[in-house]
């Protein structure tokens, strides 16, 4: 569904990205973990278009992306809960989820996709008309995906959905993550949780300084030493 | 109690104008971050259009706004479409980006003010229409002035609903409050800076129509109008669209009942509310 090709990018004189290969089959949820700073926002940045690549090629669904400007790859089906969740602040929860239909194809059916988010995330429609600035932490998030599904998706790119989260939140937004998954949306995962990530996801890479240093299987992943060493501190 | 209630209703007549013209800056400024210094020299070519129309072809002055709106809208969102996107695609950061928007600004308001000396000459001109006075609660008015401010807040409430109902209006306030996290849903941002460029510029043009119906108007009466506008714009909040509108009638206002103690000191309290404000709410009235 999504395959990145040899993508390399840089911020000004500094590269951030070297030949990174990575493929999103449809129905999968595929896990992208690594330290801080090994370049897992920034190459969600470049295949949603808000980072142009310095070389390599993005395509989803078998036509070229790279090179489209942001609100174009939205249009093509690719939606994202930003790091941070990234929300209106001033605007009402509903208007932020009214925002996430903003795709014309997804905007006449707003209503519909309304009360199916409503259904996911139901504290939403209780708060519908708060403004976002005055939601908790978890809700907050809670809007952030709720909104990313609003303009019914076929991939959706998570980032740190679970960060500066409780711990039972955390283990609620890994169940929604597969909740996506059971309604037939493909997600690529970004994560810092790697013993979460790994037992939710199916497969996943190990970004590290901007370069693939592993990839497989989680099942796979979680039983290697280098993995147990290096992120789960067994 | 009849003087306090001419002050009041004095201040919300040119209030009603300073919020369409602080309405029209904030779009500009609050959302395409562009400090638009030509911001005047809309109400300026709005102002000067409606008085030719008006002397040259007996045209409605009310009727002008179908020639000026469009017209100045068209003429901002080109503007934005060659001169700032083109800014904001070299620029390295925001800063960069307002610093060298401002300066084209800058360049334009100029460019504009002169082709206006050419076009129309120095003079000041002025037309009468509804120069009638008109008694409020005992006090006299002018009915043209009140046909201004019945036309300003009606286009001022018009405007505050289309950005709050329609999917454009939400596309511009989810803009001015993340514009990369409304690109990243779909937002095209350049068209939607283009467009406040334009409806900036229109309701520029609006006011300075309106403007010409009360008061002289001269191809260099842009400035200050500007200047006045800016000082709503932070009153209100940088960035709130509905804040600037009720910073406009409150500057409105406190220009009314200052004019009504001491005439000569109405920019002088202007400008010390605006330096008050930025040692003690920066943020405005209804700024985050």
């Amino acid at each position: 569904m999504l395959q990145i090709v040899d993508v390399s990018a840089r911020y000004g004189k500094t590269q951030v990205l070297w030949d990174v290969d990575l493929v999103v089959n449809q129905g999968e949820i595929v896990a992208l973990v690594g330290s801080n700073g090994s370049g897992k926002t920034t190459l969600l940045k470049a295949i949603c278009g808000l980072l142009p690549l310095s070389s390599g090629r993005v395509e989803f669904l078998g036509r070229r992306i790279d090179g489209l400007p942001p609100h174009a790859v939205v249009d093509q089906g690719i939606s994202q809960v930003p790091e941070g969740g990234r929300l209106f602040p001033d605007m009402s929860v509903r208007e932020n989820l009214e925002m996430g239909a903003y795709p014309s194809q997804a905007w006449g059916r707003r209503k519909e996709t309304l009360e199916k988010v409503f259904q996911v995330f139901p504290i939403l429609k209780e708060r519908q008309r708060q403004l976002a600035k005055t939601l908790s932490g978890g809700e907050r998030q809670m809007l952030a995906m709720g909104r990313a599904l609003m303009s019914g998706p076929r991939l959706c790119l998570l980032d740190e959905p679970s960060y500066g989260l409780a711990p039972l939140l955390i283990a609620e937004v890994f169940r929604i993550v597969r909740g996506l998954r059971d309604a037939g949306v493909t997600v690529l995962l970004i994560e810092q949780n790697v013993k979460h990530t790994l037992e939710t996801a199916d497969r996943a890479y190990v970004l590290e300084s901007g370069r693939v240093s592993l990839e497989g299987k989680c099942c796979d992943l979680l039983q290697t030493d280098y993995v147990r060493k290096a992120y789960l501190g067994l | 109690m009849e003087t306090f209630l001419g002050v009041v209703i004095g201040g919300l007549l040119i209030g009603g104008l300073y919020a369409l013209i602080a309405m029209g800056l904030s779009l500009q400024y609050g959302v395409a971050r562009v400090l638009n210094v030509s911001h005047g020299e809309f109400i300026m070519l709005g102002a000067l259009t409606t008085w030719s129309l008006y002397t040259a072809f007996h045209i409605n002055p009310l009727l002008s706004l179908a020639v000026c709106g469009p017209a100045a809208f068209a003429l901002g969102y080109v503007l934005h479409r060659t001169v700032y996107r083109r800014i904001l695609a070299t620029s390295p950061s925001p800063g960069v980006f307002e610093s060298n928007s401002l300066l084209a600004s800058f360049g334009l308001l100029f460019v504009i003010q002169n082709v206006a000396l050419i076009a129309w000459g120095a003079n000041t001109r002025g037309y009468s229409y509804l120069a009638v006075p008109v008694s409020l609660f005992g006090v006299l008015f002018g009915a043209n002035q009140l046909l201004t401010l019945g036309c300003a807040l009606v286009v001022g409430v018009a405007f505050y609903v289309f950005l709050a109902r329609t999917r454009v209006g939400k596309a511009i306030r989810a803009a001015a409050q993340d514009s990369t996290s409304a690109a990243l849903m779909g937002v095209n941002i350049n068209s939607v800076l283009a467009l406040c460029f334009g409806f900036g510029a229109a309701l520029a043009a609006i006011a300075g129509m309106l403007i010409s119906m009360c008061y002289p108007v001269t191809p260099v009466m842009g400035i200050p109008y500007t200047i006045i506008a800016m000082i709503v714009v932070v009153l209100g909040g940088l960035g709130s669209i509905p804040g600037s509108f009720l910073g406009g009638l409150v500057l409105g206002l406190i220009g009314s009942l200052v004019t009504y103690i001491e005439p000569s000191l109405t920019l002088v309290a202007y400008y010390l509310i605006f330096a008050l404000l930025l040692l003690v709410k920066p943020t405005g009235i209804m700024g985050r």
